[in-house]
């Protein structure tokens, strides 16, 4: 079903797609999409994780071949999943992940994106320089050509996609999620620099999930969900917010109840988690943390915020005993752990919802009852004693099915699970038993609406059985509802902390670093 | 269960493959394949002594094997075997050469530990590298072995030598009659326990204590299995020195059986067969087993083959890699890949 | 002195050769074991073509149409069958060792070693005593090899077709937004790689030698693979790790003619292999750093197999 998409609709739409579907496997990721979008405008798509959004954007820019369906760019039919033909279109992507390679400088890479595939020949850097100054001049300067990408601030990073995107000529260009990991401020450059390209006539397609910045730049907006579009191509004037977000969510899922989590509620302890003058060294990644001061109690949330690359993986990881002290202690319910090893951690009570559930919250590739149960292989006694595999499935089949994961056989491996029974298997592990304080990181990143209102219920429910929470975050909502105390990275230091309730705009210059 | 049953099947038919291959090139080279074949045959189960032999080979393919299945199970690439069942062999000679008075249990009991321990430490020092610095275990296991080689050569050829002996390649001294497990056949009854309590042994290990466990999660994923406390070097030191600690005892078991004496150079090709092998065995205890059994026959046979054929034994050599070059191949990949894209649903 | 200098080169010019070809499939993503299996592969052929036309050049081409065909296989193994890179990789190796002994049995009836009267040109000769010694007597794929490292620095650091090569191996995805298949590109790198597997395999049978044994690339291929790693897999890095490789290699050549007495040869022999894996601790050390930063290496390994 298409719906108009304003005034202009009677030239060539930049993009129409017709009667689109993908699947993975079971899962039906996009389904009958049909859509027209007007050139020169800004149209927003927006949706929830898992609604397609990033499926789709793949397969307008040709990364991903569709199961049926047809896409035209500019009039032109563009062959299933071919990258050269979507670009020779006139069709650019900014990718939600970035596609820059690290070790390139930015000269390099430029030029990776721009060579045309047939061309091998050969260059001098000075020829490479001179071809691209002008473009990176408004980025960060001529001289950052010499760069290599890793070397770069996120931001730039950010700003040399799009400078990537459009340096084959693109008239089109498709941005997915360019704002997940910038700044408020950041964001508003961005989208500054988009209007100009769109008063310059080129055609954005933006994938966004936040209803304010929909509403700051869009000029229509469409809605994915379940992989089906429900609402638009419309006018952003013509909808409401309350509509959009309808939309958006769709009819109320069936309330999951909350799962009485037994922790282990050690009342006679109120300081869980203690972090004194603590400091680490930087990684490839991130900042070290620099002398950082936290506490977590018994029976609080406490918040993390910033912006992602300010020394909450560093933080992580030296609460949970991965990355080594440089300075400073920590303490688990009184007792020192600054150079316990991570199982004696563990054994404390401590308990970790991992950053990237997939590749840190389990092994894909082992089966359910074994991911569900590694806690219980840590601690160097009893290792060599044989054990009842049937004991070990049983009790992780009674874990799973109290956490309503659903799998067929606990033998399947856990790559055959979703996201949000990913989260749950991992939550059934971590919350088991034993725990007195869970530290949780990105907990309802990439979940559906129904899954992160679980886990955040979870969190609650864990929090008034007397566990402490460290919860580290880059959703700012998220840390709003559900933080006691809210202290906020930057730099790998605590730059600020807040109680509730909290000032958006505080908290928001306190993740630029404007506080400093 | 059909999952499992499938990974059978497509390894099945890729070593069914790699063989047809091979014939096909034994045939364009002008030999006969039914003549080869029926030699194999003969070779490995039908001549006298032949299903014995089978067994003989089957021993230390199974041994290094098994070592390897429990490299891979943590994630490691240990394929330094060969130089492992060297060290092994020489240690266990030492042992009984230095100490020929001594009682017969004990001294054999010594040079089976003093083997356990030369394969553990000739293991150990790529897994210390690898656990501790990140060092590529597949060349230093492979550089190890070439050294292993080396001290073989250097023992036979030089402090060990046999002073009577003739052949063209060096030799060591025989150890006393009274030490060997085997006659010269290489099987009996003793060694067959030894060798079946030792898989037995092994399966328990990997499949029914927490170690092996561990072990497996560390080898799908060592990053979730440090997040998730699991102290992934003690594993991989562990997991090397077992690994080790298998060929050595191979070694250990070829002296006191068949060997009696070492040769510089011998069995050179056990140590890679056992990595065809346990690919074979699809990494698994009793995959395994069956593995060494049957490329066990065919080193028989390719003893024997001799007799009915010039075919000239490095194709035997052809046929491993051959195996290996195919067996890894995966039949999922490949069908996904036909019907459609190969990329996991991402977030959207 | 001089000797030890000229047997540098000697020794170092295989083994550049075979680093130059892993450092083109390194560079693509592949960790390629198979470098043994295609330059002993090179090495036969070399031999039988040029023994059988009396054509050393017609025997080169040969070697180098051979190694690519291989490499061309060994790239649908492990790409479109999905084969793990490094079973698959000592698979062709073992093909390579085992095949070439075998047809030397089955093709020539010999085993163990065979003669030929091909041999490379060797542009300056004779110099029997000073500094001369040291070029003299080298093939003219010595001479060459200088010349080949530059190219493939070329290549590899100042063309577009090395970016896209390097974006493969180093991040698929940056090379696929781009609009480059990366199966295409690491079929070029193997196909390269092949070739100049070929020229190392050449040169060690008709050009410091003039026959073939079995098993007469004893570990180079590895040792070359060794040297891209430590030369952090830039084609200078490489060439100069695989001249440091051959001064070793020299050098314990030299001191089994001269300290036999008192150290015994096998011992001697263990200084390459030992050496190695210094450089593969060392250059693991060195490289530890931004690997951790470099995404993409996992896939070099394939740890799920």
């Amino acid at each position: 079903m298409t719906v108009p998409s304003g005034p202009a609709s009677a030239e060539v739409p930049a993009v129409r797609c017709r009667s689109l579907g993908v699947s993975f496997g079971t899962v039906q990721a996009l389904h009958d999409i049909s859509l027209d979008l007007a050139a020169g405008r800004i149209h927003a798509l927006v949706g929830q994780n898992g609604a397609g959004k990033t499926t789709l954007a793949k397969v307008l820019g040709g990364l991903q071949a569709p199961d049926n369906g047809t896409v035209c760019i500019a009039g032109n039919q563009i062959p299933p999943g071919d990258v050269r033909a979507a670009k020779s279109a006139g069709l650019a992507m900014v990718h939600q992940h970035f596609s820059l390679p690290p070790s390139f400088t930015v000269a390099e890479a430029l030029e990776l994106a721009a060579a045309r595939p047939e061309s091998h020949s050969v260059y001098r850097r000075t020829e490479l320089y001179r071809r691209w100054q002008n473009e990176v001049a408004e980025v960060g300067g001529t001289n950052v050509l010499a760069t290599r990408i890793r070397d770069l601030p996120v931001e730039t990073r950010q700003s040399l996609e799009i400078v990537r995107a459009l340096a084959s000529e693109a008239r089109i260009l498709l941005l997915d999620e360019p704002t997940a990991l910038l700044t408020p401020a950041a964001t508003d450059t961005l989208f500054e620099r988009l209007r100009g390209l769109r008063d310059d006539g080129v055609t954005i397609l933006i994938v966004l999930h936040k209803l304010r910045e929909v509403a700051a730049v869009a000029d229509t907006v469409s809605v994915l969900r379940d992989g089906k579009l429900v609402l638009g191509p419309s006018e952003i004037s013509g909808v409401s917010q309350g509509q959009l977000s309808d939309a958006i969510v769709g009819p109320a899922p069936d309330a999951d109840r909350a799962i009485a989590v037994e922790a282990a509620a050690n009342a006679e302890q109120q300081l869980l988690l203690e972090l004194v003058r603590v400091s680490s060294r930087e990684s490839a990644f991130e900042p070290g943390l620099a002398s950082i001061d936290l506490t977590v109690e018994a029976r609080e949330i406490v918040g993390i915020a910033g912006v992602e690359g300010n020394g909450q993986r560093s933080l992580v990881s030296v609460i949970a005993g991965l990355s080594a002290v440089t300075e400073g202690s920590v303490l688990l319910g009184g007792e020192e752990v600054t150079r316990a090893p991570p199982a004696r951690r563990r054994l404390r009570g401590l308990r970790l919802v991992p950053f990237d559930r997939n590749s840190e919250g389990i092994s894909r590739s082992a089966p359910l009852w074994l991911n569900q149960s590694a806690l219980r292989l840590i601690g160097r006694r009893r290792q060599f004693p044989l054990i009842s595999l049937r004991q070990y499935k049983r009790q992780a089949s009674e874990a799973m099915d109290l956490w309503r994961v659903r799998y067929d056989t606990v033998a399947q491996p856990a790559e055959s699970l979703s996201g949000g029974n990913v989260q749950r298997l991992v939550l059934s592990r971590e919350l088991a038993s034993g725990l007195e304080v869970l530290v949780a990181a990105q907990p309802t990143r990439g979940l559906d609406f129904s899954a992160t209102n679980f886990v955040r219920r979870s969190l609650r429910g864990l929090r008034d059985a007397g566990a402490g929470v460290l919860l580290v975050s880059s959703d700012l909502d998220e840390l709003f509802e559900l933080s006691d105390r809210l202290f906020v990275m930057y730099g790998g230091s605590i730059v600020a902390r807040f109680n509730a309730p909290y000032d958006r705009q505080a908290v928001g210059d306190a993740m630029t670093g404007a506080l400093r | 269960m059909t999952g499992g049953l499938q990974r059978v099947a497509s390894t099945v038919l890729l070593v069914v493959v790699s063989f047809l291959l091979t014939a096909l090139i034994l045939w364009v080279s002008g030999y006969r394949v039914g003549t080869v074949l029926s030699g194999i045959i003969q070779g490995s189960i039908t001549a006298t002594g032949a299903a014995t032999s089978t067994i003989r080979w089957t021993i230390p393919l199974l041994l290094i094997g098994l070592g390897v299945v429990i490299g891979f199970r943590a994630g490691f690439f240990n394929i330094g075997g060969q130089g492992q069942f060297y060290v092994g062999a020489c240690s266990a000679l030492v042992v009984s050469l230095g100490w020929r008075e001594g009682p017969v249990p004990l001294v054999i009991m010594c040079g089976m530990i003093a083997a356990i321990l030369a394969g553990m430490a000739w293991s150990l020092l790529p897994g210390y590298l690898r656990v501790q610095f990140g060092t590529d275990e597949v060349l230093t296991t492979l550089m190890m072995s070439f050294i292993g080689a080396l001290v073989l050569q250097y023992l036979t050829a030089g402090p060990l030598r046999n002073p009577s002996g003739t052949g063209q390649t060096a030799a060591s001294e025989r150890i006393p009659e009274a030490f060997r497990i085997t006659d010269s056949s290489g099987v009996s009854v003793t060694a067959l326990l030894l060798v079946g309590g030792v898989a037995v042994l092994v399966w328990l290990l990997l499949e029914r204590t927490r170690f092996g466990l561990t072990m497996t999660l560390v080898g799908r994923n060592p990053t979730m299995a440090r997040w998730q406390g699991i102290d992934v070097r003690r594993v991989g030191l562990g997991t090397f020195a077992l690994s080790g600690a298998l060929s050595g005892l191979a070694g250990a078991v070829e002296l006191y059986g068949p060997g009696a004496r070492l040769v510089t150079g011998f069995s050179p090709e056990v140590g890679f067969t056992a990595v065809v092998v346990a690919l074979v065995g699809m990494l698994s205890v009793w995959g395994t087993v069956v593995a060494a059994v049957f490329f066990g026959g065919l080193q028989s046979a390719i003893l024997f083959l001799p007799i009915v054929t010039d075919l000239p034994p490095p194709a035997l050599v052809l046929l491993h890699g051959m195996v290996a070059f195919l067996v890894t191949i995966k039949f999922r990949a490949v069908r996904r890949r036909r019907t459609g894209p190969a990329a996991k649903p991402v977030a959207g | 002195m001089e000797q030890v200098l000229a047997t540098t080169l000697r020794s170092a010019a295989p083994l550049v050769l075979v680093a130059m070809a892993g450092v083109f499939a390194f560079r693509a993503g592949i960790f390629h074991l198979g470098l043994e299996g295609l330059m002993i592969t090179g090495a036969f052929t070399t031999v039988a073509v040029g023994d059988a036309t009396g054509s050393v050049e017609l025997g080169i081409l040969a070697a180098i149409g051979v190694c690519m065909a291989l490499s061309a296989v060994y790239w649908w193994v492990i790409g479109p069958l999905g084969a793990n890179v490094i079973i698959a990789g000592l698979g062709l190796t073992s093909i390579g060792l085992g095949g070439t002994a075998f047809a030397l049995g089955a093709i020539f009836d010999i085993r163990g070693s065979m003669f030929t009267d091909v041999v490379l040109p060797r542009p300056v000769r004779g110099a029997t005593s000073g500094p001369g010694v040291i070029i003299s007597e080298h093939s003219i794929l010595v001479w060459i090899t200088p010349l080949i490292v530059l190219v493939a620095w070329i290549v590899l650091r100042r063309s577009r077709f090395g970016l896209r090569l390097a974006a493969v191996g180093e991040y698929p995805f940056a090379a696929r937004s781009a609009g480059v298949n990366p199966s295409i590109v690491r079929l070029q790198a193997l196909l390269i790689s092949g070739a100049l597997c070929a020229l190392g395999g050449a040169e060690l049978s008709v050009g410091a030698l003039r026959n073939f044994t079995e098993n007469m690339t004893n570990g180079r291929g590895f040792i070359a693979f060794v040297a891209v790693i430590f030369g952090a897999w830039h084609p200078i890095g490489a060439a100069l790790a695989g001249l440091f490789f051959g001064l070793a290699d020299a050098i314990g050549i030299q001191s089994q003619i001269n300290i036999t007495e008192r150290v015994p040869r096998e011992f001697v022999l263990m200084i390459p292999f030992v050496l190695t894996i210094f450089a593969v601790w060392l250059g693991g050390l060195w490289r530890r750093r931004t690997l951790e930063a470099e995404a993409g290496y996992a896939e070099l390994r394939e740890p799920d197999y």
